[in-house]
């Protein structure tokens, strides 16, 4: 990935799947729809190639995580929607699970004077 | 009335959406990708951004969307692609559970049709076996394909594989221009002795040019195979002995190369052991002495006119084995016309050695391979016809079915996967059924075989019959699979099942199944039949002799133990024959130098006062030695004049006793006593005394060859055959023979003791095993043809069975309705009949070169058949034509 932007945060690796299952958490979404809750839940810290998180998506559908269908955007376009699957939904926490512990040790870790 | 299409269940539905192409997930992705990026661009104009900019910055974000659509198009095809091959493997088992259900809740038709199938494909697997070992597999030789075998054809057309003389392999050496090396061996292998540790042996022994091995592309498996120095006159003392003398005169001794053998009293030198596998041109052998040409070629009369080698030939890599068979055959021809008096009434032929050792049976086993398939033939007709109407009973299942969704494929699927279950369990039990028969031919086939032929199912034969089995499934599932899947669903739905008769393209396609069993079946028996009609015309003919109560008993004497002289020979003989005498039960004793059989020696004579045209070299006849009892012995009929007596001494005129055949031949009225003949140009004549009947030494020969007799005191052999009668049973009397001749003279050594009936039956198993197999194939057939007109007949009368129920309780008479059923089914029947006639026709042209003393279109054979046929198919009616007259109105009606 280019790295042109100083000031957006490179993505740890296996963060962007566990970021989409839970874009996915509020009901069945399009890529678009997922990219702009991305944006605006990180405030545009993260720095992603888009075209990368539909490969994640579609890479979670192939793991059977997520269903998508053809479905009708709100500006009447025809959209593919993406839904979490109860497996996917289960992965999301245990990862979820697994990324906290992470964070709150390195924080942990870091806070020490 | 339209059947509502009910709320499919998702696992239809996730079927139905994986029916995606690659072509449609490119455009998916494309749409995905496109509908983002227009999204984007929109928010960013509405941002404030020009189009142009926000397009820009769209497509920055994204990244390269070439590379990602590839991306995400591979993950989507790999995908489907899983889910296809799950969902395959999902059907597979879910169709095979249904099949195998199917199959269970009919278990008389599951078992008949398997055992049906089973011996179906265990026949073909059998024969295949058989075939596969004698006409594919190759011979034990490198490159055997360029290995070939030379003969002289006898113009007279009395012997298409007759030795050559030395002067022709000599020529033939010279002037060919096809073969890189030639190798002569005598023709027929010799008797001799072994003095083994305990008792002497007789052994066969092959002499043979030391250029064998070379040619024939076999090198030892111990020591070394003969070379051509082994054949110069100081080492011609060096052997090489086969895997099997290996094991049973020398016990297997590890080492055996070097060790001496004294065969003939003369001490060898054993310098190698052939290979197991070796199969040499002369059969089974335990010896190979190295023979030089040399000393047949040093008298030039005798090496033209001694015909008594077997040759074989490696082609040069140019040569291809047709020009090398034009190449000597022009020789040949050449040959005659250089040397008229000895070359002139043979061709020369060479064939690829295969060809020369599959030889007669070639013919019987290509007949025996087409009726296993005929056979088979019938059991996949008789199989469709059987699923033919399960698909019928079973139309409003399948109806249910494609209601909720199935599609016709799917149907069509599943009977195939049904009839492939079916096939392979009976392929699976008629692998063992066939491996049971090869065993039990073994015994029975092996001498009528190429000595290379080992019957057993290996992988090839395996693989061939698998595929037969999947082939057969195939073949009889795919009719009435396509035939259930035309079904009318909503009227079958509506109609009540069991009312409902099968259509007429059903019934029409059954009676033509039915009419093709019972014409393939009618060409089988009819097959069948004129082959044992031949074999017991060949057993019944006249053989001129009484072959039961006489036993036979071959000796070997010795050269070194006294027997050079030719009156101690004829003292060894005398003396025997009186012990033998002696024995309780013995009737009548005589000696022979050979029995009567096909390879009899052969010599030309001449004929006292005969016209010039007649030289010596027109006539042969077979040559036998004998002592005075032979013809009272072996029942002999004395035509004229007298058998031999104690006047016939060794130094009176020599006399001779001749064939009525022969005699006939030459003079009117076979008036034959008191004339003479001679058997080479300087020798005396002989005096004939006695004219005796033909004897038929080859039982598969319609005419008797000519014969000569002459008394062994005047030329006493080496190899003396006693021969005993006996009012009992001759084998009893081996025993006493073995300690006659043990007292008599301990060094000889007894060859063979067989009752000469035995004998005779032997040169009748080549004929018997086709007849054996054919008429067990013709009984399978029947039986198959048998079930497939009774099913016929149930399946009819079953559809009919409301309406008979109508007609009965409208006062119809239960004879008409017998005569219906009877007349809807017996046109097809008599249509087989008819089609039967043109398979008869097609088998007897096959059968032609196997038929002995009966004509092709015996009527008596074929009438047989087809009555044999009739009241198997009357016996398959009865039952279902009983139960059409029986059918209860009042039940048919509810």
């Amino acid at each position: 990935m280019s790295d042109d932007r100083l000031d957006r945060l490179n993505l740890l690796p296996g963060t962007l799947d566990v970021l989409v299952l839970k874009a996915l958490t509020w009901g069945p979404r399009h890529g678009y729809a997922v990219a702009r809750w991305l944006e605006d839940a990180t405030g545009g810290a993260l720095q992603i190639e888009e075209g990368a998180l539909y490969h994640a998506l579609h890479r979670l559908e192939q793991r059977g995580w997520v269903t998508a269908e053809w479905g009708v955007s709100e500006s009447n376009r025809r959209a593919k929607y993406y839904t979490l699957d109860p497996a996917g939904r289960q992965q999301l926490v245990a990862q979820t699970a697994t990324w906290t512990r992470y964070a709150e040790a390195v924080f942990a870790a870091l806070r020490t004077a | 009335m339209s059947v509502p299409r009910p709320q499919l269940p998702p696992g239809i539905r996730r079927v139905f959406r994986l029916a995606v192409r690659g072509a449609r997930i490119d455009d998916d992705v494309q749409d995905e990708v496109a509908f983002h990026l227009e999204m984007r661009t929109a928010e960013l104009v509405a941002r404030g951004h020009t189009p142009e900019a926000a397009r820009a910055e769209a497509l920055r974000r994204f990244g390269d969307p070439q590379r990602w659509s590839e991306a995400m198009g591979a993950v989507d095809r790999e995908r489907v692609a899983r889910a296809r091959r799950v969902e395959w493997g999902d059907a597979l088992r879910q169709d095979l559970r249904f099949g195998a259900r199917a199959l269970r809740r009919t278990p008389r038709f599951t078992l008949l049709a398997v055992l049906t199938l089973a011996l179906g494909i265990g026949a073909n697997a059998a024969v295949f076996g058989v075939v596969k070992s004698v006409l594919l597999d190759a011979l034990p030789y490198a490159r055997a394909d360029r290995v070939m075998q030379v003969y002289s054809r006898w113009q007279d057309g009395t012997n298409d594989r007759g030795p050559l003389s030395a002067a022709m392999v000599q020529d033939l050496r010279e002037r060919n221009r096809t073969f890189e090396r030639l190798a002569a061996f005598e023709g027929l292998p010799r008797d001799a002795v072994l003095d083994a540790a305990d008792a002497p042996r007789v052994v066969r022994v092959a002499w043979v040019e030391p250029e064998l091995f070379r040619t024939l592309g076999v090198s030892a498996a111990q020591g070394r195979a003969l070379r051509e120095d082994d054949a110069a006159a100081d080492t011609a003392y060096n052997v090489v002995l086969t895997h099997a003398a290996w094991q049973q005169l020398l016990g297997g001794d590890p080492r055996a190369v070097g060790r001496t053998v004294r065969v003939n009293n003369i001490a060898r030198t054993v310098v190698g052991v052939l290979p197991r596998e070796f199969v040499g041109p002369l059969g089974a052998v335990d010896f190979y002495f190295p023979r030089h040409l040399r000393g047949a070629l040093r008298d030039p009369v005798r090496a033209r006119g001694r015909q008594f080698l077997g040759l074989v030939g490696r082609l040069r890599p140019d040569a291809t084995p047709e020009g090398a068979a034009r190449d000597l055959a022009a020789i040949g021809a050449a040959m005659s016309r250089e040397f008229p008096d000895s070359d002139g009434r043979f061709d020369i032929v060479a064939m690829p050695a295969r060809d020369a050792m599959v030889g007669d049976t070639r013919t019987p086993l290509l007949m025996l391979l087409a009726s296993a398939a005929l056979v088979l033939v019938i059991t996949c007709a008789n199989l469709a016809g059987a699923l033919l109407s399960r698909a019928i009973a079973r139309r409003r299942e399948f109806a249910v079915r494609t209601a909720l969704g199935a599609g016709r494929g799917r149907l069509v699927r599943q009977l195939l996967t049904e009839s492939t279950l079916l096939a392979v369990a009976g392929g699976a039990v008629g692998v063992a059924l066939a491996a049971v028969a090869l065993r039990a031919l073994r015994g029975l086939a092996l001498p009528a075989l190429p000595p290379y032929a080992d019957l057993t199912l290996d992988r090839g034969a395996l693989a061939v019959t698998g595929l037969v089995a999947l082939a057969t499934g195939l073949a009889f599932g795919l009719m009435p699979a396509l035939s259930a899947g035309r079904g009318d669903v909503q009227g079958t739905l509506r109609e009540e099942g069991r009312g409902a008769s099968e259509g007429r393209r059903a019934r029409s396609m059954r009676g033509m199944l039915v009419a093709g069993q019972i014409a393939l079946c009618v060409s089988l028996l009819a097959g069948a039949g004129l082959l044992a009609r031949s074999l017991w015309a060949m057993a019944a003919s006249p053989l001129g002799f009484t072959p039961s109560g006489v036993l036979t008993a071959s000796v070997q004497l010795p050269p070194g133990a006294g027997f050079d002289d030719p009156a101690a020979r004829v003292r060894f003989i005398e003396q025997m024959e009186a012990r033998l005498r002696a024995l309780p039960g013995v009737t009548a004793v005589a000696t022979t130098g050979e029995l009567p059989t096909r390879t009899m020696n052969r010599n030309g004579y001449g004929v006292e006062g005969a016209p010039a045209t007649v030289g010596p070299s027109d006539n042969a006849a077979l040559y036998q030695t004998v002592t005075d009892d032979y013809f009272r012995t072996l029942g002999i009929a004395l035509r004229r004049g007298r058998a031999f007596g104690p006047q016939d001494r060794a130094d009176g005129p020599p006399v001779v006793i001749v064939s009525e055949g022969l005699a006939r031949k030459h003079w009117p009225g076979g008036d034959a006593v008191g004339k003479r003949i001679r058997f080479a140009g300087n020798d005396p004549w002989s005096e004939v005394v006695g004219v005796v009947a033909d004897v038929a030494g080859d039982p598969t020969r319609l005419q008797p060859y000519p014969a000569t007799y002459l008394p062994m005191r005047q030329s006493p052999w080496i190899g003396p055959v006693f021969l005993l009668r006996t009012a009992g049973d001759p084998a009893a009397l081996a025993g006493s023979v073995r300690r006659a001749l043990a007292e008599q003279d301990a060094r000889v050594p007894l060859h063979d003791a067989t009752p000469m009936a035995a004998f005779i039956a032997d040169g009748l198993s080549g004929r018997r095993l086709p007849v054996l197999l054919m008429t067990a194939f013709g009984a399978l057939a029947l039986l198959l043809a048998s079930v497939g007109v009774w099913a016929m007949f149930a399946t009819m009368a079953a559809a009919r069975e409301r309406e008979f129920g109508v007609r009965i309780a409208l006062g119809a008479d239960r004879r008409g309705i017998a005569a219906l059923v009877l007349r809807q089914g017996g046109r097809w029947m008599a249509a087989g009949l008819v089609a039967g006639v043109g398979g008869v026709v097609a088998m007897t042209r096959l059968l032609r070169g196997l038929l002995y003393g009966v004509a092709p279109f015996d009527p008596l054979t074929l009438g047989l058949a087809l009555a044999l046929l009739l009241v198997c198919a009357t016996l398959a009616l009865l039952g279902p034509v009983r139960r059409a007259t029986r059918t209860d109105p009042i039940r048919a009606l509810r």
